[in-house]
């Protein structure tokens, strides 16, 4: 199980290059997904999606408050938790001037995957997403879409039984995004936990379990979209986000 | 869990070769080094050697009688007379290459400050010398005195460097010294590259997310800057030796020189290049790492190209010289200990002096990077 405890995290911006202000991009964030567990974190740009989940992942520490995977904190088993997780956000670059076999090989080699199986899993994977005609091809020659299957494998190299996914699907066209939402599918029937960060509400209706609805770094709602639409007398979860935010936003 | 250290050096290393700027970076800038001592040969060779016809045409207010006639032909002078006026005239106009006038037992040379009429004051000298000689030969022997016995009366010798060999040792620390450039020139690209490029392209979020310590990420990153040093720095030295044994077989001012070729100096100065490649990669990855952007790093680590040249240049024009002290200044170090390696002496104290200085320095900049990798400003300011 993960479990985000009372997660704050500080900041401090500069207001026309002089006047240091500090603010808070996550202000107490809780929260838990169990196995076979699609959780989404709802919110619009700048709500703290992207904090929330870097802190999660490992890449960021949070000011106060504590991430545990199966009872295990970062500060104690940081290697062993990342070797169980795989991260993917719609900003993730991956290395242009190696090929795709390359990436696939170095990341199980860096996740300790068995060098017996590393061949055997590459291959696996590339006949899954269909990547055999340009597996030897250097990524920086790829497509949007043939790069973002890269991006899918490279997560599913080490067989995490965690995925942080932070708008993942962004800037994608209609088939790349159906790619990656067919993958969290795929990856949730298989038990997998999964962390689904986006500000598409439809999106997240269709494949979350349950959703957590951030606003300004702290949680407006959180429960299955049905219980969000009948507690926000809604009948989407677009306008049960706008109705717990009415008033709110107003002062921006 | 077994170290990622060799992971991360496979990938840097994969991407360095494959990059265009870095091996260019890496192979281009030693070729300048043949270059350099070509040409600082053909120049020098041009000023040590100026044919005497560009500058034997003599101006003479007076006539000049038979002994100094015969001296001068000797001397391959070409005398010209004329009034003082005329021959000024002849001097401007570049017809002669300096002038003499004489009052009395007063002789005087007219000229400028060019090479022209220092070689020519060079040749008049010669010629007053001869005469001179002769005019103290035949006073002497008229008075009945042996010259020979008065003249010679004590015998001097000469065993000091000769200004063909002060030329030559200038050209091969300058070939040294570009060494050291060259190596900081191919350290920087690469380190900006692997730190603030990487931050840009935002593969440095994917990098951190592997279960990998920050530890063998740097240590990954600072090995692969240090072998392009290394490499650019080992190709440097074979141009310098090689090209240094062209200009050898071309120029008259070698002749007599012996060139730095032992086996023991070549891996004395391998021995630095290694020592000088650790440490430039180091501080190359430490100031670009604490960069924005690619472009911020790059004018971030221009003014060390300067900096790891100033300290040899200085040194080489008011002569430090190597000691206990200065083999442990860095930049310095290596500029002198390379002089002293081209010079063929070799004072194993100083090398080891040199190598635990930069061991003390690398590993101070080391702990300053990791100490960097983990703060969020760096990575995500």
């Amino acid at each position: 199980m993960l479990k985000a405890d009372n997660i704050k995290k500080k900041f401090t911006k500069l207001i026309k290059k002089k006047e240091k202000v500090e603010f808070y991009a996550n202000n107490g964030i809780s929260l838990e997904a169990h196995d076979g567990e699609i959780v989404g974190i709802l919110g619009p740009n700048g709500a703290g999606k992207t904090t929330l989940l870097r802190i999660i992942a490992g890449i960021l520490e949070p000011t106060s408050g504590m991430v545990t995977f199966d009872d295990l904190n970062y500060h104690d088993n940081e290697t062993e938790i990342k070797k169980n997780i795989a991260y993917l956000s719609g900003n993730t670059k991956i290395y242009n001037t190696l090929s795709s076999y390359e990436l696939l090989h170095m990341c199980a080699d860096i996740y300790g995957v068995l060098k017996t199986d590393i061949e055997p899993r590459i291959m696996e994977i590339a006949k899954i997403l269909d990547m055999e005609s340009f597996l030897y091809n250097r990524i920086g020659s790829l497509s949007t879409g043939q790069t973002q299957r890269v991006n899918i494998a490279r997560c599913l190299i080490h067989n995490p039984k965690y995925y942080i996914l932070d708008e993942a699907t962004s800037g994608l066209d209609i088939i790349s995004s159906q790619i990656i939402l067919n993958f969290i599918k795929g990856e949730k029937k298989k038990g997998k936990t999964i962390l689904y960060s986006t500000h598409y509400m439809e999106e997240a209706e269709n494949i979350c379990d349950r959703v957590l609805m951030i606003n300004k770094g702290v949680v407006i709602a959180s429960g299955t979209p049905g219980e969000i639409k009948k507690s926000t007398e809604t009948t989407n979860l677009r306008d049960a986000f706008f109705k717990l935010i009415e008033g709110d936003n107003h002062e921006e | 869990m077994k170290s990622n250290l060799w992971n991360i050096l496979k990938k840097e290393l994969r991407e360095m070769f494959r990059d265009k700027k870095s091996l260019a970076m890496m192979l281009v800038i030693p070729i300048f080094i043949p270059l350099i001592v070509i040409g600082m040969s053909a120049v020098f060779e041009g000023t040590m050697n100026m044919p005497i016809t560009d500058y034997n045409t003599i101006g003479f207010d007076y006539e000049l009688n038979n002994v100094e006639e015969s001296i001068a032909q000797e001397l391959q002078i070409n005398p010209v007379y004329d009034t003082e006026s005329r021959l000024e005239e002849k001097f401007l106009s570049g017809e002669i290459d300096l002038y003499v006038t004489k009052e009395g037992v007063v002789y005087t040379m007219h000229g400028s400050d060019t090479d022209t009429t220092q070689y020519a004051s060079g040749l008049v000298e010669s010629y007053f010398d001869a005469y001179k000689a002769y005019l103290q030969k035949d006073y002497l022997a008229n008075h009945n005195v042996d010259a020979d016995e008065v003249l010679d009366i004590i015998v001097l010798e000469s065993d000091i460097g000769t200004e063909e060999n002060f030329f030559v040792s200038y050209i091969i620390s300058y070939a040294f010294l570009f060494i050291i450039m060259a190596i900081t020139v191919s350290a920087t690209y690469p380190a900006t590259d692997t730190t603030a490029g990487e931050k840009e392209r935002g593969t440095l979020e994917t990098l951190l997310t592997f279960p990998i310590k920050s530890r063998d990420i740097i240590v990954g990153k600072f090995l692969s800057v240090t072998v392009a040093s290394i490499i650019t720095g080992l190709i440097s030295l074979v141009l310098a030796v090689i090209s240094l044994k062209v200009a050898n077989g071309m120029f008259s001012i070698y002749e007599g020189v012996n060139l730095m070729l032992s086996p023991a100096a070549l891996l004395y100065a391998v021995v630095v290049i290694l020592a000088y490649s650790f440490l430039i990669s180091g501080i190359c990855i430490a100031i670009a790492s604490k960069s924005a952007s690619f472009k911020e790093a790059q004018s971030a680590l221009t003014p060390l190209i300067f900096v790891s040249l100033f300290p040899g240049l200085i040194a080489f024009m008011v002569g430090i010289t190597t000691n206990n002290v200065t083999a442990c200044i860095p930049f310095l170090n290596y500029s002198i200990i390379f002089s002293d390696i081209a010079g063929g002496y070799v004072n194993g104290l100083h090398i080891l002096l040199m190598l635990v200085s930069t061991i003390l320095i690398i590993a101070v900049v080391l702990r300053v990077i990791i100490k960097q990798y983990k703060s969020e400003k760096v990575l995500f300011g």
